[in-house]
């Protein structure tokens, strides 16, 4: 079964001045285990179509399901990484809290202690567990985020735009790690970006939106072979040709 | 480094103490009750074996802190119900904008018609004022909380209550805990004046009764102990506020708040 499906979804947005549309008609299915990214330029709905999957939102035409049932609110299995880091973390917490915050109210003192501690692991941040956020770069805080999220346990993770604030290097680094957490979990991911090669670098498939309203412009299979590599994947020219024509669906310029 | 400044401090309030020693001294100013700093420190003994000044400090201090108590849990209660109701904030603000600029010292006779030369009347004068900038902040804190945080709360499935003690109270946390400064500032100088007209008991009434049974040396040094208790309550609320919240007191731009 899909993990999401989604069919002729539309959102509108009622201001003074009458309504917008945000989203025109977006159908497609996410499959189970797999890396969907979404690329599109500025204003082309990718937060707003994020959100919808989230449940933070309700679209206004079509249907959005996860797992067979209407998304009606956040769901169970489902986790969430924010670009905007230093306001998605609780500066007053430590990383440890901050990485329990979603499970400490629901598990045993124990159990919460083992997968905070597992989380971490998967980030590589065991050492930094009493640490507050703001006394750690961006790259370790944006790593915080992503193992409160994987502390849930959750099937799904949905990303937005979650290595655009950071430097090359650092974005490098944690793409690799992205890939490597999807191999030890198994989680599926829908990954929002504006970075055409990260789109392609991460994922099973691309989809492109375009324009305003945001449409759905392209869904490409990417070919590539797993396990990427940050030189060697970028430069096969199967890449370069994707690369290309996810550039001409965004629209030259993105 | 900062020994060196403790010490360049110290330096700086010795250097006053004798500049005004030595005006006195030297008959430079001419006033019958300004006593020179040795003097006033002479008078501390008495003030300890025959005043009473313990008891003083203690209604002082005690009085400070009831007003202010209460002050702090009208301000953020109210406050709290301010900044998460949109309609409480059409049917509030407006009262309070009005009532806030009143000058506080103007109460003390209002109180006193009300309630007499007691510590109700001496309470009604600290606490009012004092709720302010506790009412203000807590509501501003919680309006400004950024909404990505309630994202987090929403998205971890935390149930309202959890998100409003866990989330939504400590991200205000900080600008609420300085408004709690301030208005212990405000309490303990209100307390003082209620002392001076409404209730006489406590250090504001020793200073006037020095005063009048000219005594310049015991009322300064009463004025000085005032002052002193000043320094130590806002010294023991941040203390407190490093306790309460580690994670945001210790981090370089506390007092800005914004991560």
């Amino acid at each position: 079964m899909a993990i999401f499906d989604l069919d002729k979804v539309s959102l509108f947005y009622e201001m003074r001045t009458g309504a917008r549309e945000v989203l025109h008609d977006l159908t497609f299915v996410v499959g189970e285990g797999e890396i969907l990214t979404v690329c599109g330029a500025s204003g082309t709905g990718k937060t707003s179509l994020l959100r919808i999957l989230a449940g933070l939102m309700r679209q206004t035409g079509g249907r959005a399901r996860f797992r067979g049932a209407d998304i009606t609110g956040p769901a169970d299995g489902i986790a969430l990484v924010f670009q905007d880091y230093s306001n998605a973390l609780l500066q007053w917490r430590t990383v440890a809290r901050n990485v329990a915050l979603g499970i400490e109210g629901k598990n045993t003192k124990e159990e919460v202690r083992g997968r905070v501690a597992e989380a971490l692991g998967l980030v590589g941040l065991q050492k930094n567990a009493d640490d507050y956020p703001w006394q750690l770069s961006g790259g370790m805080q944006q790593r915080v985020q992503i193992a409160r999220a994987l502390a849930l346990k959750p099937s799904v993770l949905l990303m937005d735009e979650p290595f655009a604030a950071l430097d090359a290097m650092t974005k490098a680094t944690l793409q690799d790690e992205l890939l490597r957490v999807r191999l030890e979990t198994g989680a599926s991911i829908v990954f929002i970006t504006h970075d055409i090669e990260e789109a392609v670098y991460l994922g099973d498939r691309v989809a492109v939106l375009r324009g305003t309203p945001g449409r759905l412009a392209a869904m490409f299979d990417v070919d590539l072979p797993r396990p990427r590599e940050q030189v060697a994947t970028r430069e096969l020219p199967a890449f370069l040709a994707l690369r290309h024509k996810v550039h001409d669906a965004i629209g030259g310029h993105a | 480094m900062s020994v060196m400044r403790m010490l360049r401090g110290l330096g700086g309030i010795l250097l006053m103490l004798l500049t005004w020693e030595a005006i006195v001294g030297s008959g430079l100013a001419v006033y019958d009750y300004l006593p020179a700093p040795t003097a006033i420190a002479a008078g501390l003994p008495e003030l300890i074996y025959d005043r009473g000044v313990i008891g003083e400090i203690l209604h002082t201090v005690g009085a400070t802190l009831l007003g202010w108590a209460i002050a702090v849990a009208l301000g953020m209660s109210i406050g709290a119900l301010l900044g998460s109701s949109r309609a409480a904030r059409d049917y509030g603000l407006t009262s309070i904008e009005l009532l806030r600029p009143m000058p506080a010292v103007a109460l003390v006779p209002v109180a006193m018609l009300l309630f007499g030369f007691s510590i109700q009347t001496e309470l009604l004068v600290i606490v009012i004022p004092s709720i302010w900038p506790v009412l203000v902040s807590t509501m501003r804190g919680i309006m400004t909380v950024p909404d990505r945080l309630e994202d987090v709360a929403r998205t971890l499935r935390l149930g309202r209550v959890e998100t409003v003690v866990k989330v939504l109270i400590p991200a205000a946390a900080p600008a609420v805990l300085v408004a709690c400064r301030l208005s212990m500032t405000t309490a303990l100088v209100l307390a003082v004046v209620a002392e001076m007209i409404g209730n006489p008991e406590g250090l504001g009434y020793a200073v006037v009764r020095e005063a009048q049974a000219l005594h310049p040396d015991l009322m300064f040094a009463y004025v000085l102990i005032a002052g002193m208790l000043g320094v130590v309550l806002n010294a023991g609320l941040v203390w407190l506020g490093r306790l309460m919240l580690p994670g945001v007191f210790n981090r370089p731009s506390a007092i800005a708040g914004s991560p």
